[in-house]
Formats: structure tokens, sequence, C-alpha cells
């Protein structure tokens, strides 16, 4: 089949919709931190961390258990991100840089202390959907749905919510809301921990759909999905929409296969020279209304 | 005493509590890991001691794995200290460490190392730096560098292995012909025999002179002054015309070239050659480097060595406690550090006040 | 009367300084209580502290006869407590119903807000204020006097009885600031509590019926105002409290320059952005020629063009010296408070002191470091301070010596509210160093919204507002100012409509 062939087909829909999942869950963590005041660099770590709960507890356990599990570990880690942020006063992105190292690290202690080994877990099913044609299995997964609601519920939380509000307003003006009586340490750290549980279900959809846990697995996404985030102007549906693009990009990589190995090096490359390129265009063009909150990093 | 010297004095005492408290708690992660694993912990730092500092074999491995540290924890020193985050050391050295073993292995056969080795210090800092620039470009369009350079250490990976495939390596193989004769740095078990063995090489030499010039260059120099200025009040900066965009983008492409050094040791200190693969892990134990030293020549190397010390450990354990382990210790030691850094620096301020004070009453 | 709120023996401190100490205040509903006292005095800081933003280290606060216990903000305002401060507390980017409603967000089931009930609330709330403002337009596309109107609405729609404000009238004019007394004096009726915190006694005099005087973080006294007593002697009082050993009268005797002397800076028809709309004006050397102007009416800009950061869209400057600018806002413009005092001394000035390879000769950079704060009588004088070390009054000492040494005696400077945020003793000496440049031969600008400043150093003031320049005033030849000029009058002409103000 030639190149284009492949591109244009059915499969490549279907690996674009599958391989989206993690980014635009991780994405949306990053909405929620960031929205919040807080720098996310971690997004990556957490993704890591929620993917190899996942597997560990659903290989006794079973998926949804894996879930909850991933969920939890999630917003562990960034309830602990904002805490050691907001209140160590450490700088967010130093904070956010030594959770990823600590993740990945600390997943291949924990892959070999339950497993032996420090690359791989044994296979999970995950959630193991049938149905007729890719696309068909694709759509009907649950952490592929939850991704859905995720996004919708994440844009309609903060419009419409006073939680949402409050939110904004430790983003927008910290010390504003600080002297409205909202609790900022208090809203951030909700925030970040919400943040991470969905980054966390990102790494928890990757693992569970290479049916797997190898170290290192996230492989860069964390940061392909925070470039998402301040490209789209820290919306969490335009985030999103980005993350598909770049997961069309990711998707390439799978779907061309069987051709030409350097095209293939070239493609690995695609997501992030695209981000690059991106980053390099937007940021030039960025208005107003698309800037970062104005209580990012601000304590 | 004059409240300069007493500001010296002062900070010196920071350097010795800061060492002392990172080894602490380096001491306390380990401890806890090793007994998480049900072995003993003092059996375990028994074993870790032997197998860094007990013998002159394991002093040399030390050593060798904490030459790129110096190099990598100095250039995000350089980048920190204008307000960066250059989280791209890896990239920068991986491109750096491919382009010294090309171009050392491209010269001719009997080139005398008074030209090899400075022409490639040169290839070396300039791919680095070279590496960077995009991420200086970006930022001075407002693009985060945190993130940027961490895009461009995953095309700098792809991209070495697609270099590698299109005819830079050797047939068949996974990694470039070997460099000239006179292009090696030599091991130091060639000074000192008791290091036999080790991979060791005059690179920490090399690493610990260029600490200290620019440690020594920066804040007498314009540039390096002006860019940490910039970094503490761009505002202020600009109004009084200091350019505020150059000083970053210098700083960064500054910070690109010191990382891309780090193949000295790795490349021509040690394998005499470049595969992929070669030297990972160094970018970001640089940034734990950079925090831990603060900007001191004695700060740096200390941390250096301490992460080699890990580094080097971690495998004389490994039957017990896998060396994963000693990654989990690093970014505690970050994250305890970075803690008491900003308590570090209110006490540096407070203190030399006092000092002030009681001085004019 | 009932007392609505009740601070007993309050302290705080901050690292070395008292700024408040032993103090004591009562609040009294439907009256209008002004705090007074100079920069420094500890005004914002009690008032802060009673309205639960800052918790005292010794003493407490009764709202209504019950302790506020936590001391915190969220407690204040559920007590019905509310401040307006200074510096307000508004979130740009969110609207102005967001901003009203923040923390008290009205609730309907699972965790959405309430948005018809909020608009409603608020509606009634600027009805009572008798202001309009749009529930959905952006909190930053406000201008200042909407703000402080939202602020109060904020207030109000907490449900305050106790409302406090500081310094409200700082960016507003006369005649603005006597329909904000006129409001407070209704919400006063209403049964509510009101304390003014400000530095201007003359309003005070008009609309306070207590005022408590505080000085050096103590309060002094505690008087009713009486509108039928003789105002000079409740004034003299009241000045007498506040400045014990002020003498009011201490102006310089300033001597206009005559025609001889060169005209050093010449604007014409000056227009940037959207605030300043054409300017005209001349000073010669040895004159100091005042700006007087409420913030926002083109002064940032006319300064900003004067610095060289921003290009005019119409319109000349003709220089002919150099111009030094000390900008208005020191922390973000003037200083790098992380820096020492010998970098922020000669910020900048790197390129004087490049040698050879780019090496700085740091020698010959710190002796002139000392010698700038030595002359700007920075204290303590030591150049490897970090310059946040300093007080407020030391580091605008510091600008304002920076600039003075920068060029030749015969250069151009330009001052933005060069005292403001700085204590009296602090202020004179600023004063005086402006005056000193001026007799050496430069032609100096100052901007300020203070007019008592104005008219102690300057030869001429010129008002502007809207953009314009929108009347002068001058001295006499005894060195005296015309009676058409006194602050009622220029406070007037600050809202002037008039175009193309004339410059003479």
């Amino acid at each position: 089949m030639s190149v284009l062939g492949s591109i244009l087909s059915m499969t490549m829909l279907a690996q674009t919709a599958r391989t989206a999942v993690p980014y635009v869950l991780a994405s949306q963590g990053g909405v929620w931190s960031e929205r919040a005041g807080v720098v996310n660099v971690a997004l990556e770590g957490m993704m890591l961390a929620g993917g190899l709960a996942s597997v560990a507890v659903a290989h006794e356990h079973g998926p949804v258990l894996g879930v909850l599990a991933a969920l939890v570990v999630g917003a562990a880690l960034g309830a602990i991100h904002a805490m050691v942020t907001e209140l160590g006063r450490i700088d967010a992105i130093v904070s956010g840089i030594a959770i990823n190292v600590v993740a990945l690290g600390g997943t291949r202690v924990v892959l070999r202390a339950l497993y032996q080994s420090s690359s791989n877990s044994p296979s999970i099913a995950g959630f193991g959907t049938h149905g007729d044609g890719m696309v068909a299995r694709v759509v009907l997964d649950p952490i592929f749905g939850a991704a859905i609601v995720a996004v919708a519920t994440t844009a309609i939380v903060l419009r419409a919510s006073r939680f949402g509000l409050r939110v904004r307003a430790c983003g927008e003006g910290p010390l504003a809301a600080r002297a409205a009586g909202i609790a900022v340490v208090r809203t951030r750290t909700c925030a970040v921990a919400i943040g991470g549980a969905l980054a966390a279900l990102g790494g928890a959809a990757l693992a569970y759909d290479q049916h797997q846990f190898q170290s290192g697995m996230s492989g860069g996404r964390g940061f392909i999905a925070l470039a998402a985030v301040v490209l789209s102007g820290w919306r969490a549906g335009r985030a999103a929409a980005l993350c598909v693009v770049f997961a069309a990009l990711d998707a390439l990589q799978v779907v061309l296969q069987g051709h030409a190995r350097a095209l293939q090096d070239m493609v690995q490359m695609l997501p992030f020279v695209a981000a690059l390129v991106a980053l390099a265009i937007l940021s030039r063009t960025r208005g107003h209304a698309g800037g970062p909150p104005a209580g990012l990093g601000v304590r | 005493m004059s409240t300069r010297r007493a500001a010296m004095r002062l900070s010196l005492e920071a350097d010795v509590w800061t060492i002392a408290a990172s080894v602490a708690v380096a001491q306390i992660a380990f401890a806890t890991l090793v007994w998480m694993y049900g072995e003993s912990p003092r059996a375990m730092t028994a074993l870790l001691l032997e197998g860094t500092w007990g013998s002159a074999y394991g002093v040399g491995q030390v050593l060798f794995k904490a030459t790129p540290l110096l190099f990598t924890g100095l250039a995000v020193h350089v980048a920190l200290r204008a307000g960066l985050f250059n989280v791209g050391a890896e990239g920068q050295l991986a491109l750096s460490s491919l382009a010294v073993g090309v171009v050392g292995a491209w010269l001719p056969a009997g080139t005398p190392a008074m030209i090899a080795l400075p022409l490639l210090v040169i290839v070396a800092a300039l791919v680095g730096a070279l590496w960077a620039s995009p991420a200086a470009a970006l930022r001075a369009v407002g693009a985060h560098e945190v993130i940027s350079t961490i895009l461009l250490n995953r095309v700098a990976d792809a991209l070495v292995g697609l270099l590698l495939g299109l005819g830079l390596s050797l047939k068949g193989g996974v990694r470039t012909p070997d460099v000239v004769q006179h292009a090696r740095l030599s091991r130091l078990d060639r000074f000192v025999p008791a290091l036999a063995g080790s991979a060791a090489s005059t690179a920490v030499l090399v690493g610990i002179v260029v600490i200290a010039v620019t440690l020594w260059i920066l804040p007498r120099s314009r540039m390096g002054r002006e860019a940490e200025l910039v970094a503490q009040n761009d505002e202020a900066c600009a109004v009084e015309r200091i350019p505020v965009k150059w000083r970053r983008a210098q700083a960064l492409v500054l910070s690109g070239a010191i990382a891309g050094l780090a193949s000295l040791g790795t490349v021509l200190g040690y394998k005499g050659y470049y595969e992929q693969g070669l030297g990972v892990g160094a970018g970001f134990t640089g940034l734990a480097v950079a925090i831990l030293g603060r900007g001191r020549l004695l700060g740096i190397v200390f941390a250096a060595v301490l992460f080699g010390t890990l580094a080097q450990g971690g495998l004389a354990i490994n039957a017990y406690v896998p060396a994963e382990a000693m990654e989990v210790i690093q970014g505690l030691v970050i994250v305890a550090v970075a803690l008491g850094d900003a308590q570090v620096r209110t006490w540096l301020t407070d203190s030399l006040g006092a000092i002030v004070v009681r001085k004019t009453s | 009367m009932a007392v609505a709120l009740r601070a007993l023996l309050v302290d705080k401190r901050y690292g070395a300084t008292l700024a408040v100490s032993g103090a004591s205040l009562e609040l009294e509903a439907a009256k209008i209580h002004a705090i007074v006292g100079e920069n420094g005095a500890g005004k914002s800081t009690l008032s802060s502290i009673a309205a639960g933003l800052v918790a005292p280290d010794a003493g407490h606060v009764e709202v209504l006869g019950k302790r506020l216990s936590p001391h915190t903000a969220r407690a204040a305002i559920a007590r019905g407590v509310g401040m307006v401060e200074q510096h307000f507390r508004l979130i740009d980017a969110l609207t102005v119903l967001d901003n009203a409603m923040l923390g008290t967000e009205p609730m309907r089931s699972l965790g959405r807000i309430d948005r018809k009930g909020a608009r409603a609330k608020l509606a009634g709330v600027l009805e009572e204020l008798r202001v309009k403002l749009d529930p959905d337009a952006l909190v930053g596309t406000l201008g200042v006097g909407d703000r402080q109107h939202l602020e109060i609405a904020r207030v109000l729609f907490r449900d305050a009885r106790v409302i406090l404000l500081d310094e409200p009238t700082a960016v507003l004019t006369p005649k603005d600031a006597s329909a904000l007394y006129a409001t407070l004096r209704r919400l006063g009726d209403g049964g509510r509590a009101i304390a003014v915190v400000t530095h201007k006694i003359d309003e005070v005099l008009d609309h306070a019926d207590v005022v408590t005087v505080m000085r050096r973080g103590r309060v002094v006294s505690t008087r009713p105002v009486d509108r039928e007593q003789n105002r000079d002697a409740q004034r003299a009082a009241l000045l007498h409290d506040a400045f014990h050993d002020a003498d009011e009268s201490s102006a310089a005797t300033v001597r206009a320059p005559d025609d001889s002397e060169k005209v050093l800076l010449e604007i014409e028809e000056l227009e940037a952005g959207a605030e300043l709309r054409g300017v005209r004006l001349e000073v010669r050397s040895k004159e100091i020629v005042g700006i007087a102007g409420v913030e926002g009416n083109g002064q940032r800009e006319l300064v900003d063009v004067l610095a060289g950061l921003r290009a005019a869209t119409r319109g000349v400057v003709r220089a002919g010296a150099p111009i030094e600018v000390v900008h208005e806002d020191r922390h973000r413009r003037g200083l790098v408070l992380a820096a020492t005092v010998a970098d922020n001394a000669i910020l900048g000035e790197y390129a004087r002191y490049s040698r050879m390879v780019g090496l700085l000769d740091v020698r010959a950079m710190r002796a002139e470091a000392t010698r700038r704060i030595d002359d700007g009588g920075v204290v303590p004088a030591e150049i490897d301070l970090p310059a946040s070390a300093l007080s407020g009054g030391n580091q605008q000492k510091l600008v304002v010596a920076r600039a003075l040494a920068r060029g030749s005696a015969s250069r151009i400077l330009v001052l933005a509210q060069p005292t403001r945020g700085v204590d009296i003793s602090a202020a004179r000496q600023i004063h005086l160093h402006i005056v000193s440049a001026a007799q050496a031969g430069a032609a100096v600008l100052v901007l300020s919204a203070d007019l008592d400043e104005l008219r102690a150093i300057c030869h001429r003031i010129l008002v502007i507002a809207r953009g314009h320049i929108t009347s002068a005033a001058r001295r006499d030849s005894d060195g005296r100012w015309d009676e058409s000029s006194t602050n009622e009058r220029l406070g007037a002409h600050m809202v002037a409509q008039a175009v193309g103000g004339e410059a003479s």
C-alpha cells in the first residue's frame, strides 16, 4: 500500500482516535493545574505513575479497579506537587521535574520489585472491547468515553460552577482571591490533584491500550500535552483538539510501519517538530485573550 | 569586617550547611529505600562506600561518572541565573557527542593533539550551542524554554538515530568509527596508576577548570551581570535599556555550548567513538547538580561527585537493590535542596542585614 | 450609638519595625470615622487588621461585641466587615459580576452558580450606589473610577455592615471625592459603620464625624469633628497630633529663573497612546515645572515618550540635553530588589565600565556606587546589601540619586511621583536634591498627584487632564503662588474638558 494510501485510511482514523486518548486526558490535566495558577511540567511523570498503578492493580483485580488506582495515584502526585510548590515555596518547574525523575526511576523500581523486570510488566487484558471494525473498538472503549466526558466536564465546571470560578480566580489573581476569603492553597491543591488524576488516567489508557506497562512508555506525550495546553491558550476544548492533531502525527508511525526505516525515524520526530513549529508560530500571534493565566506561578 | 567580606563568609557557611544537609538527605533516602527492599541499610551503605570510595578503581569510576555532570551542572546553572530552565542538555550533549565522534574520526590520521583537541572542543561547544538556539529563539518570541528544550531532546534522540542510520555509523553498526589517535583525552590512570582500569580521564580536570573560569568571568562581564539582573526584574532592566531578550538568548546558547562539552569525557576520554545512548541521563542530573551547587565552584563539584557516587554506588549494590533506586534518591535530593534553597537565601539576606545593623548601631 | 467594630490594643510587627503598637479603635454605626496620619503612621496596617486581612501580634478585634476568631479575611467577611484597599483587589481577566460575587457566590444545585440571582443582587447593589456597570464587562477594561465603584459594590454584595476604605480619594478628583463621600454618607445613614483611612485632613474636616490620629504606630487621639466649630482650630489640632514637629511652611524660597536661561525641553502637540492627546510645554534650564494630575490622564504616556520607551503618534519633543527619568513605580521599574545596592546604583551603565574582553572594572563600579548613595543620603550606606533591605524612602532616594548622578549638570530631569509612599523626612531630602539639581542648571519636570508637593518646589504648575494641559499656575515676583491657584481650583481643572490647553 502506498504511503498516501496508508495515511488516508480507516486504520489511520482508528489509530488516531486510540492514540489521542492519553494526550487528551493529559492535556485536561494540564488545563486544571495551569488554570489554577500552578505550572505543571510533571504530566509525564503522572502518566507513568498512573500507567504502572493501573496495570499493577488490574493484573490482579481487573481493569476497573486499575483505573481507580491510577486516579488515586495521580491525585496524590498532583496534591504533592501543589503543596510542595505553594507551601514549600519551590519553583513549580523544579518540583515538576523532580516528580518526573522520581516517577521514572520509581516506576522502574516498583516494576522490578513486582515483576522482576525493570522494563516490562506482564500483559493485562485492559478493557478488551469487542466490536466490528477498528473504529468501533476504539469508540466503545470506556476510557475513550471518559476522555470525552473529561473535556466537557472540565470546560463546564470551570465556567459554570463555584469551584471552577474559584479555581480561575486563583489562577488569574491569587492575591485578590485571597483577599476575597478564598483558600488559595487548598483550591489550587484540589485543582492540581484533579489534573494529576486525569493525567494518570491518560497513562492508564496508554497501558491498557498496549496491554502492558513499559518503563518510560509515556515517551514525551506529557510534554506534548503541555505544549497543546499552552498553544491553545489554556482552553480545555482547544487543547483537546490540538492533541488530536498531535495524535494523528503520532499515529503515522504505526500506520507507516511497513515503509522505509529512515522514513520511520523522521516520522518519529514529527509530533515534536510539529509542536515546536506550532510554538514558534502561535507564540507570536498571541493576543490578550490567549495569554497565560495572570497568576501562573504567583503565590 | 566589611560587608563584602561578611557576605562572602556567610556564603561559605551556607555552602557547608548545604553540603551537610544534602549528604544527610541522601543518606536517609538511601537507608529508607534499602530498608524497603529488606536489606540492612548499614550493610548496603558499607557496600556502596566500598564500591565507590573504598578503592582507587571506585574513585576513578566516581570521577568518570561525575565528569559529564560537571559540565551539565554548570550549563544548567548558567541558564538558571538568567532565569531560564535548560532542560535540553540531554539533546545538546547527544548531538554534540555525535558530532565530536564523527569529526574526530574524519580528521587525518596523524593530526597532532594540539590541533585535534582544541578543534573538537570547539565542535562540541558549537553543536551544543546550535541545538540550544531554537529554544533561545522561541523564548524570544514568548515560548517557554522548558517545553521547547524538552521537545528538542526528543527530536535530537530521533535525529541521532536517523543520522547514524543514514551512514554516519560504521557499516552495520550503531556507532561511529574510532576517532584519530591523538584526539583522545588520556585516562587518569596514566598519571595516577592506582586508578587503573577506571574510565576517568583528564576531562574531569577540564571540567573543573571550565567551571572555575566561567564562574569567575560571569559576574565580571557585562553580559553575565545583566543576565542575572534580567532574571530578577526584567521590567526594570528594560527601562534601563538592558537588552533583555538578547541576554536571555545568550545565556541559553552559552548553556547549550557548555552542555555540549560534556561529550568530551564520554567520547574522547572513554570510548573513543560515539554510540547511541552514550551519556544519557547527564542532562537531567545536571539540573540536580545545578540546584545543589548553587552556582559555587565548591558546590557544583561536590554535587557532581555526590551524584557520581550514587550512580557508581548503584552498580555496586545492584545485586541487592536495583540501580533505579538511585534515580529516585536523586529526585528526592533535588526536592530537599530546592526546599532548603529558599530558606538559605532568606537566611543569607537576614543575616547580612543583621550584621549591617550591628555595624551601624 | 452601637459600636459595630472594635479593635483593642493591637500590635503588629514587620521584621524589625513595629508598624502598630497598642492601638485601639471603635467604629460606630451610621458614622464616618476617619483615620489620619502621615505616611508610615500605621493607618493602613490598623485598618487591615480591623478588616481581618492581617492578623495582629497582640490584641484582638470584636465585631458587634463578639471576638473575630479565627482572624481571617474569610471570617471577617462572614461577619459583615468589608474593606476596599488602596491597591484594588480585582481580577482583570474575570467579569464585573464574577469579581463582585467572588467568595460569596449564590448557589444552585450541584455546585453550579446561580448567575441569575447574582445578577439581580448586583443590580440592586449598583442601584444603591447609583452607579452603572456592565456585569459582563471584563474588569481589565474598566477605568480607575469604575474599579473603585466595583470594589465598593463587592463589599456591599457581601452585605457588609462595616466598610473600611484605604485612601479612596488618592486617585479621584476633588469633585469625585465629594461624590464618594456623599455615597458613603448614604451608606452610613443606612446603619453601616464607615471608616476611611486618609492623609487628606481637609476631607476629614469636610466629611467625617470622628477622626483618629495616628503617629508612628500609635493612636495619638480620637475626637469628634464638629462642623459648627472653628475649622482652622480643629485643623491645627489635627496637624499637631499628626506631625508633632512638622513645619508646614518649610518650602524653600524658590525664585523663578529669568528668560535668559536656555529652553532645554520643548514639547509640541505631543500625542501618544489613547491617553495623551496633545500636550505643549517648555522647560528652561534651572526651572522646575510641575505637572499636576490624577493618574490615568496621560502622564504615564508622557513619561514613557520622554524616556524613549514609547514612540509618539504625533508631535515633537525637542531636548537640548539628555533626559533622565525617575519612573513612578520604583519596585517594578526602578530597582532590581534582589540585586545589591551597588548594582542598582549604576543599573544599565555597565557599558561605561567595560574594559577589554568584556570584563568590568568592578572597583570603579563600586566606587561610583558608594559616591552616589553617599550623595543621595541613602541609609544604611552599604552597597553590598540587597536593595530589598532598604526602607521605601531610602529605595526612592537611591533611585533619585541615580538619576541625578547621570549626565552633566545641564540636563533634563523627569520625575514621576517622586515621593509616593515615602516618609516625610525622606521626601524632604528628595525635594532638596531636586531643587539643588535645578539650581545647578537642570531643567526639571515633576509629575505628581500631590498638589502640596508641587507647590513646595515648583516654579510653575501645569494641570493635565484628559491628555491635555488644561491650566497653569505660577508664582508672582515675590515667589508666592497667585490667588487663583488654590488646591480646589487646580483640582477643578484636573477634570477640565478644554481642548488644546496652553502652557504659559
